[in-house]
Protein backbone atom coordinates (compact mmCIF):
# COMPACT_ATOMS: atom_id res chain seq x y z
CA UNK A 1 0.00 0.00 0.00
CA UNK A 2 1.31 3.26 -1.09
CA UNK A 3 1.90 5.83 1.71
CA UNK A 4 -0.30 9.04 2.18
CA UNK A 5 2.47 10.94 0.37
CA UNK A 6 2.78 9.13 -2.58
CA UNK A 7 -1.25 8.86 -2.96
CA UNK A 8 -1.27 12.61 -2.95
CA UNK A 9 1.12 12.76 -5.46
CA UNK A 10 -0.70 10.36 -7.81
CA UNK A 11 -3.93 12.23 -7.31
CA UNK A 12 -2.19 15.32 -8.44
CA UNK A 13 -0.68 13.90 -10.95
CA UNK A 14 -3.57 12.53 -12.65
CA UNK A 15 -5.39 15.78 -11.95
CA UNK A 16 -2.94 17.85 -14.11
CA UNK A 17 -2.77 15.00 -16.60
CA UNK A 18 -6.99 15.52 -16.85
CA UNK A 19 -6.41 18.95 -17.07
CA UNK A 20 -4.22 18.50 -20.19
CA UNK A 21 -6.25 16.46 -22.21
CA UNK A 22 -9.34 18.24 -21.34
CA UNK A 23 -7.78 21.48 -23.22
CA UNK A 24 -5.06 19.62 -25.25
CA UNK A 25 -7.57 16.57 -26.77
CA UNK A 26 -8.93 18.67 -29.75
CA UNK A 27 -5.99 21.05 -30.60
CA UNK A 28 -4.15 17.47 -30.90
CA UNK A 29 -6.48 16.44 -33.21
CA UNK A 30 -6.71 19.15 -35.59
CA UNK A 31 -2.95 19.66 -34.95
CA UNK A 32 -2.32 15.75 -36.15
CA UNK A 33 -4.56 16.03 -38.89
CA UNK A 34 -3.91 19.15 -40.47
CA UNK A 35 0.23 18.20 -40.59
CA UNK A 36 -1.00 14.96 -42.64
CA UNK A 37 -3.43 15.64 -44.45
CA UNK A 38 -2.95 15.39 -48.37
CA UNK A 39 -3.68 17.69 -49.38
CA UNK A 40 -3.14 20.08 -46.94
CA UNK A 41 -5.89 22.19 -46.26
CA UNK A 42 -6.23 25.91 -45.74
CA UNK A 43 -6.82 27.12 -42.06
CA UNK A 44 -9.63 29.14 -42.41
CA UNK A 45 -11.63 26.27 -43.90
CA UNK A 46 -10.20 24.11 -41.05
CA UNK A 47 -12.00 26.36 -38.20
CA UNK A 48 -15.38 28.30 -40.18
CA UNK A 49 -18.22 26.30 -40.77
CA UNK A 50 -19.41 27.89 -43.66
CA UNK A 51 -16.10 27.98 -45.41
CA UNK B 1 -5.23 -18.33 -20.33
CA UNK B 2 -7.44 -18.19 -24.09
CA UNK B 3 -6.30 -20.94 -25.28
CA UNK B 4 -7.31 -23.24 -22.84
CA UNK B 5 -10.85 -21.63 -22.15
CA UNK B 6 -13.11 -23.50 -19.28
CA UNK B 7 -16.13 -23.79 -21.18
CA UNK B 8 -14.78 -25.90 -24.02
CA UNK B 9 -13.70 -28.56 -21.72
CA UNK B 10 -17.25 -29.64 -21.99
CA UNK B 11 -16.54 -30.81 -25.12
CA UNK B 12 -14.94 -34.30 -25.90
CA UNK B 13 -11.29 -33.85 -25.34
CA UNK B 14 -8.43 -35.48 -27.75
CA UNK B 15 -6.77 -37.89 -25.74
CA UNK B 16 -2.91 -37.83 -26.75
CA UNK B 17 -1.52 -41.81 -27.31
CA UNK B 18 0.49 -43.18 -24.79
CA UNK B 19 4.07 -42.27 -26.51
CA UNK B 20 6.64 -44.60 -25.58
CA UNK B 21 9.41 -42.47 -26.18
CA UNK B 22 8.08 -39.26 -23.94
CA UNK B 23 10.39 -39.29 -21.21
CA UNK B 24 8.83 -36.01 -19.57
CA UNK B 25 5.89 -35.14 -18.79
CA UNK B 26 6.41 -31.56 -20.38
CA UNK B 27 6.94 -32.90 -23.78
CA UNK B 28 3.45 -34.96 -23.14
CA UNK B 29 1.93 -31.90 -21.85
CA UNK B 30 3.24 -29.90 -25.00
CA UNK B 31 2.14 -32.98 -27.82
CA UNK B 32 -1.32 -32.64 -25.77
CA UNK B 33 -1.70 -29.07 -26.56
CA UNK B 34 -0.73 -28.98 -29.90
CA UNK B 35 -2.67 -31.84 -30.96
CA UNK B 36 -5.96 -29.71 -29.20
CA UNK B 37 -4.52 -26.90 -30.92
CA UNK B 38 -4.97 -29.01 -34.58
CA UNK B 39 -8.08 -30.50 -33.71
CA UNK B 40 -9.46 -27.13 -33.08
CA UNK B 41 -7.92 -25.25 -36.00
CA UNK B 42 -9.26 -28.77 -37.92
CA UNK B 43 -12.93 -27.76 -37.02
CA UNK B 44 -12.55 -23.92 -38.57
CA UNK B 45 -14.75 -22.40 -36.92
CA UNK B 46 -15.64 -18.72 -37.42
CA UNK B 47 -14.47 -15.62 -35.16
CA UNK B 48 -18.02 -14.85 -33.56
CA UNK B 49 -17.75 -11.12 -33.22
CA UNK B 50 -17.15 -8.90 -30.38
CA UNK B 51 -19.53 -9.15 -27.38
CA UNK B 52 -19.70 -4.91 -28.03
CA UNK B 53 -20.96 -5.66 -31.28
CA UNK B 54 -23.41 -8.72 -30.35
CA UNK B 55 -26.46 -6.63 -31.58
CA UNK B 56 -24.97 -4.15 -33.64
CA UNK B 57 -27.63 -5.08 -37.05
CA UNK B 58 -30.78 -4.65 -34.52
CA UNK B 59 -29.02 -1.33 -33.36
CA UNK B 60 -28.15 -0.21 -37.13
CA UNK B 61 -31.62 -1.30 -37.94
CA UNK B 62 -34.20 0.24 -34.87
CA UNK B 63 -34.80 3.77 -34.67
CA UNK B 64 -34.00 4.16 -30.94
CA UNK B 65 -30.02 5.23 -31.87
CA UNK B 66 -31.11 7.01 -34.40
CA UNK B 67 -34.03 9.43 -33.54
CA UNK B 68 -33.91 13.15 -32.59
CA UNK B 69 -36.89 15.89 -32.19
CA UNK B 70 -36.51 19.63 -32.94
CA UNK B 71 -34.06 20.99 -35.57
CA UNK B 72 -30.64 20.03 -35.98
CA UNK B 73 -28.16 21.11 -38.68
CA UNK B 74 -24.71 18.84 -39.12
CA UNK B 75 -21.87 20.45 -41.35
CA UNK B 76 -19.24 17.97 -41.61
CA UNK B 77 -15.99 18.90 -43.74
CA UNK B 78 -14.05 16.10 -45.03
CA UNK B 79 -10.09 17.54 -45.35
CA UNK B 80 -8.45 14.55 -46.08
CA UNK B 81 -9.45 10.97 -48.21
CA UNK B 82 -6.22 9.34 -46.97
CA UNK B 83 -5.58 9.61 -43.89
CA UNK B 84 -9.27 10.54 -43.00
CA UNK B 85 -9.90 13.91 -41.84
CA UNK B 86 -12.93 15.41 -41.12
CA UNK B 87 -14.24 18.49 -38.85
CA UNK B 88 -17.88 18.28 -38.08
CA UNK B 89 -19.62 21.40 -36.67
CA UNK B 90 -23.85 20.36 -35.05
CA UNK B 91 -26.09 22.44 -33.91
CA UNK B 92 -29.27 21.19 -32.39
CA UNK B 93 -32.17 23.39 -30.63
CA UNK B 94 -35.94 22.99 -29.93
CA UNK B 95 -36.00 19.65 -28.91
CA UNK B 96 -38.01 18.65 -25.90
CA UNK B 97 -35.55 16.38 -24.16
CA UNK B 98 -32.05 18.25 -24.46
CA UNK B 99 -31.42 21.67 -24.63
CA UNK B 100 -29.79 23.51 -27.56
CA UNK B 101 -26.45 22.79 -28.15
CA UNK B 102 -23.49 23.35 -30.33
CA UNK B 103 -20.81 20.58 -30.90
CA UNK B 104 -18.13 20.72 -32.56
CA UNK B 105 -15.59 17.39 -33.62
CA UNK B 106 -12.45 16.45 -35.44
CA UNK B 107 -11.90 12.82 -37.03
CA UNK B 108 -8.78 11.54 -37.65
CA UNK B 109 -8.08 8.30 -38.97
CA UNK B 110 -5.56 6.03 -40.45
CA UNK B 111 -4.87 2.52 -40.96
CA UNK B 112 -3.93 1.69 -37.67
CA UNK B 113 -5.01 4.76 -35.49
CA UNK B 114 -8.56 6.44 -35.01
CA UNK B 115 -8.97 9.76 -33.11
CA UNK B 116 -11.60 11.55 -32.59
CA UNK B 117 -12.88 14.49 -30.45
CA UNK B 118 -15.94 16.53 -29.43
CA UNK B 119 -16.32 19.61 -27.72
CA UNK B 120 -19.58 21.42 -26.87
CA UNK B 121 -19.90 24.82 -26.37
CA UNK B 122 -20.41 24.03 -22.35
CA UNK B 123 -16.45 23.21 -22.47
CA UNK B 124 -17.17 19.32 -22.04
CA UNK B 125 -14.63 17.47 -24.07
CA UNK B 126 -15.47 13.95 -25.18
CA UNK B 127 -12.59 11.78 -27.05
CA UNK B 128 -11.89 8.55 -28.44
CA UNK B 129 -8.92 6.92 -29.08
CA UNK B 130 -8.10 3.32 -30.90
CA UNK B 131 -5.08 1.78 -31.63
CA UNK B 132 -4.66 -0.99 -33.47
CA UNK B 133 -1.39 -3.43 -32.98
CA UNK B 134 -2.49 -5.46 -35.42
CA UNK B 135 -5.51 -7.40 -36.85
CA UNK B 136 -6.53 -8.99 -34.00
CA UNK B 137 -5.16 -6.65 -31.61
CA UNK B 138 -6.82 -3.51 -30.49
CA UNK B 139 -7.03 -0.85 -27.62
CA UNK B 140 -9.44 1.51 -27.23
CA UNK B 141 -9.61 4.40 -24.67
CA UNK B 142 -12.42 6.58 -24.18
CA UNK B 143 -13.00 9.84 -21.88
CA UNK B 144 -15.35 12.07 -21.08
CA UNK B 145 -14.19 15.34 -19.51
CA UNK B 146 -16.15 18.09 -17.79
CA UNK B 147 -15.18 21.01 -15.63
CA UNK B 148 -18.01 19.82 -13.04
CA UNK B 149 -16.70 17.89 -10.59
CA UNK B 150 -17.50 14.11 -10.79
CA UNK B 151 -18.42 14.23 -14.21
CA UNK B 152 -15.44 12.71 -15.59
CA UNK B 153 -15.00 9.06 -16.91
CA UNK B 154 -12.50 7.11 -18.84
CA UNK B 155 -12.70 3.72 -19.87
CA UNK B 156 -10.02 1.89 -21.04
CA UNK B 157 -10.76 -1.40 -22.87
CA UNK B 158 -8.53 -4.18 -25.15
CA UNK B 159 -9.69 -6.34 -27.72
CA UNK B 160 -8.11 -9.35 -29.03
CA UNK B 161 -10.05 -11.58 -32.02
CA UNK B 162 -8.42 -15.25 -31.49
CA UNK B 163 -9.30 -17.59 -34.68
CA UNK B 164 -12.82 -18.60 -32.99
CA UNK B 165 -13.08 -16.82 -29.86
CA UNK B 166 -13.24 -13.42 -28.88
CA UNK B 167 -11.60 -11.69 -25.36
CA UNK B 168 -12.02 -7.66 -23.84
CA UNK B 169 -10.68 -6.23 -21.33
CA UNK B 170 -12.14 -3.43 -19.86
CA UNK B 171 -12.09 -1.00 -17.20
CA UNK B 172 -14.08 2.28 -16.29
CA UNK B 173 -12.44 5.03 -13.92
CA UNK B 174 -10.13 2.70 -13.12
CA UNK B 175 -8.26 4.73 -9.74
CA UNK B 176 -4.23 3.91 -9.05
CA UNK B 177 -4.32 4.34 -5.87
CA UNK B 178 -6.81 2.22 -4.45
CA UNK B 179 -8.21 0.41 -7.17
CA UNK B 180 -11.46 1.27 -7.03
CA UNK B 181 -13.81 1.49 -10.42
CA UNK B 182 -15.88 -0.74 -12.74
CA UNK B 183 -13.74 -3.73 -14.43
CA UNK B 184 -15.29 -5.71 -17.12
CA UNK B 185 -14.09 -8.89 -18.69
CA UNK B 186 -15.83 -10.81 -21.60
CA UNK B 187 -15.28 -13.97 -23.07
CA UNK B 188 -16.79 -14.85 -26.74
CA UNK B 189 -16.30 -18.41 -28.08
CA UNK B 190 -17.94 -20.35 -31.59
CA UNK B 191 -19.38 -23.52 -30.75
CA UNK B 192 -20.44 -24.94 -33.99
CA UNK B 193 -20.34 -22.74 -37.52
CA UNK B 194 -23.53 -20.76 -36.38
CA UNK B 195 -23.97 -20.34 -32.05
CA UNK B 196 -21.80 -18.39 -30.06
CA UNK B 197 -21.35 -18.56 -26.29
CA UNK B 198 -19.75 -16.58 -24.06
CA UNK B 199 -19.66 -14.86 -20.57
CA UNK B 200 -19.45 -11.43 -19.43
CA UNK B 201 -18.26 -11.25 -15.50
CA UNK B 202 -18.13 -7.35 -13.76
CA UNK B 203 -16.71 -6.42 -11.11
CA UNK B 204 -17.73 -3.00 -9.30
CA UNK B 205 -15.54 -1.42 -6.56
CA UNK B 206 -16.72 2.00 -5.60
CA UNK B 207 -15.41 1.77 -2.29
CA UNK B 208 -12.15 -0.17 -1.66
CA UNK B 209 -13.99 -2.63 1.31
CA UNK B 210 -16.87 -2.75 -1.21
CA UNK B 211 -16.99 -5.46 -4.33
CA UNK B 212 -19.33 -6.76 -6.02
CA UNK B 213 -18.86 -9.65 -8.90
CA UNK B 214 -21.58 -10.21 -11.17
CA UNK B 215 -21.79 -12.50 -14.31
CA UNK B 216 -23.93 -12.24 -17.21
CA UNK B 217 -24.38 -14.99 -20.32
CA UNK B 218 -24.62 -14.16 -23.67
CA UNK B 219 -25.71 -16.07 -26.89
CA UNK B 220 -25.42 -15.70 -30.51
CA UNK B 221 -26.92 -17.67 -33.50
CA UNK B 222 -25.63 -16.54 -37.43
CA UNK B 223 -27.68 -18.41 -39.94
CA UNK B 224 -25.51 -19.95 -42.57
CA UNK B 225 -25.82 -17.09 -44.90
CA UNK B 226 -25.62 -14.85 -42.43
CA UNK B 227 -29.22 -13.32 -43.17
CA UNK B 228 -30.58 -13.76 -40.01
CA UNK B 229 -29.10 -13.72 -36.04
CA UNK B 230 -30.67 -14.08 -33.04
CA UNK B 231 -29.27 -13.02 -29.59
CA UNK B 232 -29.97 -13.43 -25.95
CA UNK B 233 -28.20 -11.85 -23.21
CA UNK B 234 -29.06 -12.82 -19.60
CA UNK B 235 -27.96 -10.46 -17.25
CA UNK B 236 -27.70 -10.59 -13.07
CA UNK B 237 -30.78 -9.16 -11.46
CA UNK B 238 -33.60 -10.98 -13.67
CA UNK B 239 -32.71 -8.74 -16.94
CA UNK B 240 -33.07 -10.45 -20.27
CA UNK B 241 -32.61 -9.13 -23.37
CA UNK B 242 -33.47 -11.16 -26.69
CA UNK B 243 -32.72 -9.61 -30.47
CA UNK B 244 -33.90 -11.00 -33.49
CA UNK B 245 -32.54 -9.53 -37.01
CA UNK B 246 -32.89 -10.46 -40.50
CA UNK B 247 -32.41 -9.11 -44.00
CA UNK B 248 -35.58 -9.68 -45.91
CA UNK B 249 -33.96 -8.51 -49.52
CA UNK B 250 -31.38 -6.17 -50.53
CA UNK B 251 -32.97 -3.22 -48.80
CA UNK B 252 -35.21 -4.64 -46.44
CA UNK B 253 -34.12 -5.27 -43.01
CA UNK B 254 -36.08 -5.78 -39.69
CA UNK B 255 -35.45 -6.00 -36.33
CA UNK B 256 -37.00 -7.23 -32.98
CA UNK B 257 -35.60 -6.59 -29.55
CA UNK B 258 -37.30 -8.20 -26.30
CA UNK B 259 -36.23 -6.72 -22.84
CA UNK B 260 -37.60 -8.62 -19.61
CA UNK B 261 -37.04 -7.45 -16.21
CA UNK B 262 -38.44 -10.13 -13.88
CA UNK B 263 -36.67 -8.67 -10.45
CA UNK B 264 -38.51 -10.13 -7.21
CA UNK B 265 -39.74 -6.14 -6.67
CA UNK B 266 -40.82 -5.57 -10.19
CA UNK B 267 -41.59 -7.31 -13.35
CA UNK B 268 -41.55 -5.16 -17.13
CA UNK B 269 -41.32 -6.10 -20.29
CA UNK B 270 -40.80 -3.62 -23.17
CA UNK B 271 -41.00 -5.23 -26.50
CA UNK B 272 -39.75 -3.41 -29.65
CA UNK B 273 -40.08 -4.18 -33.78
CA UNK B 274 -38.79 -2.43 -36.38
CA UNK B 275 -37.78 -1.96 -39.71
CA UNK B 276 -35.35 0.00 -42.18
CA UNK B 277 -35.29 0.74 -46.13
CA UNK B 278 -32.44 1.58 -47.89
CA UNK B 279 -33.46 2.78 -50.96
CA UNK B 280 -30.88 4.62 -54.00
CA UNK B 281 -31.36 8.15 -52.67
CA UNK B 282 -33.21 7.37 -49.04
CA UNK B 283 -33.31 5.62 -46.16
CA UNK B 284 -36.53 5.02 -43.95
CA UNK B 285 -36.82 3.63 -40.83
CA UNK B 286 -39.27 2.80 -38.88
CA UNK B 287 -40.52 1.53 -35.40
CA UNK B 288 -43.62 0.23 -33.20
CA UNK B 289 -42.89 -0.69 -29.20
CA UNK B 290 -45.12 -2.06 -26.80
CA UNK B 291 -44.89 1.49 -24.62
CA UNK B 292 -47.18 2.70 -27.48
CA UNK B 293 -44.69 4.61 -29.43
CA UNK B 294 -44.53 4.69 -33.03
CA UNK B 295 -42.01 6.37 -34.60
CA UNK B 296 -40.57 7.04 -38.28
CA UNK B 297 -37.14 8.40 -39.55
CA UNK B 298 -36.53 9.07 -43.00
CA UNK B 299 -33.20 10.60 -44.27
CA UNK B 300 -33.46 11.18 -47.92
CA UNK B 301 -29.93 12.53 -50.25
CA UNK B 302 -30.95 15.27 -52.30
CA UNK B 303 -27.11 15.21 -53.66
CA UNK B 304 -24.35 13.26 -52.34
CA UNK B 305 -23.19 15.93 -50.19
CA UNK B 306 -27.10 17.03 -49.29
CA UNK B 307 -29.10 15.44 -47.12
CA UNK B 308 -32.64 16.23 -45.39
CA UNK B 309 -33.69 14.03 -42.32
CA UNK B 310 -37.36 14.35 -41.13
CA UNK B 311 -38.20 12.17 -37.87
CA UNK B 312 -41.94 11.72 -35.90
CA UNK B 313 -43.02 9.65 -33.14
CA UNK B 314 -46.46 9.28 -31.15
CA UNK B 315 -47.07 8.00 -27.95
CA UNK B 316 -50.20 6.69 -28.14
CA UNK B 317 -50.88 5.70 -24.04
CA UNK B 318 -49.09 9.30 -22.80
CA UNK B 319 -51.08 11.39 -25.76
CA UNK B 320 -47.83 12.98 -26.75
CA UNK B 321 -45.79 13.73 -30.24
CA UNK B 322 -42.37 14.82 -31.04
CA UNK B 323 -41.07 16.32 -34.60
CA UNK B 324 -37.97 16.28 -35.66
CA UNK B 325 -36.07 17.96 -38.57
CA UNK B 326 -32.64 18.10 -39.82
CA UNK B 327 -30.08 18.89 -42.37
CA UNK B 328 -26.75 17.04 -42.98
CA UNK B 329 -24.83 19.24 -44.93
CA UNK B 330 -20.90 17.56 -46.20
CA UNK B 331 -18.50 19.90 -48.04
CA UNK B 332 -15.89 17.78 -49.74
CA UNK B 333 -12.18 18.48 -49.35
CA UNK B 334 -11.71 19.66 -52.88
CA UNK B 335 -12.71 21.78 -55.42
CA UNK B 336 -14.98 20.38 -58.81
CA UNK B 337 -11.91 20.93 -60.52
CA UNK B 338 -9.37 19.23 -58.51
CA UNK B 339 -11.85 16.15 -58.55
CA UNK B 340 -12.27 15.90 -62.42
CA UNK B 341 -8.53 16.25 -62.15
CA UNK B 342 -8.30 13.45 -59.86
CA UNK B 343 -11.24 11.43 -61.85
CA UNK B 344 -8.99 11.49 -64.90
CA UNK B 345 -7.50 8.26 -65.65
CA UNK B 346 -3.95 8.11 -65.78
CA UNK B 347 -2.03 8.18 -68.74
CA UNK B 348 0.21 5.17 -68.64
CA UNK B 349 3.35 5.17 -71.03
CA UNK B 350 3.25 2.39 -73.71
Amino acid sequence: MPSEETKERIIKAVELGRTIVHYGWIPFIIYIGYTRSNPQPSLIKLISPLA
Amino acid sequence: MAAYPPSLSTVEPVVAPPSPSSSSSKSSAFNVFHRFASWRNSLGLPNPGTVENLQKEVKSTLLTNFFFDGARADLSKSLSVNPIFQVTHSFALGSQTVAPSYNFGAVFANNNVFLQGGVDHEGNVSGRLNQGWSANNVTKAQCQLSSQVGHSMLQLEHDYQGQDYTVNIKAMNPSPVDATGIYMASYLQSFTKNLALGVEMLHQRPQPEMTETAASYLAKYTNDDKNWIATAQLQPAGMMQATYWQKLSEKVDVAADLQVIAAPGRRDAIATLGAKYDLRMSTFRAQLDSTGKVSALLEQRFAPSFSFLVSGEIDHFKNAAKVGVGVMIESPSMTPEEMNMMQMPPTLPP
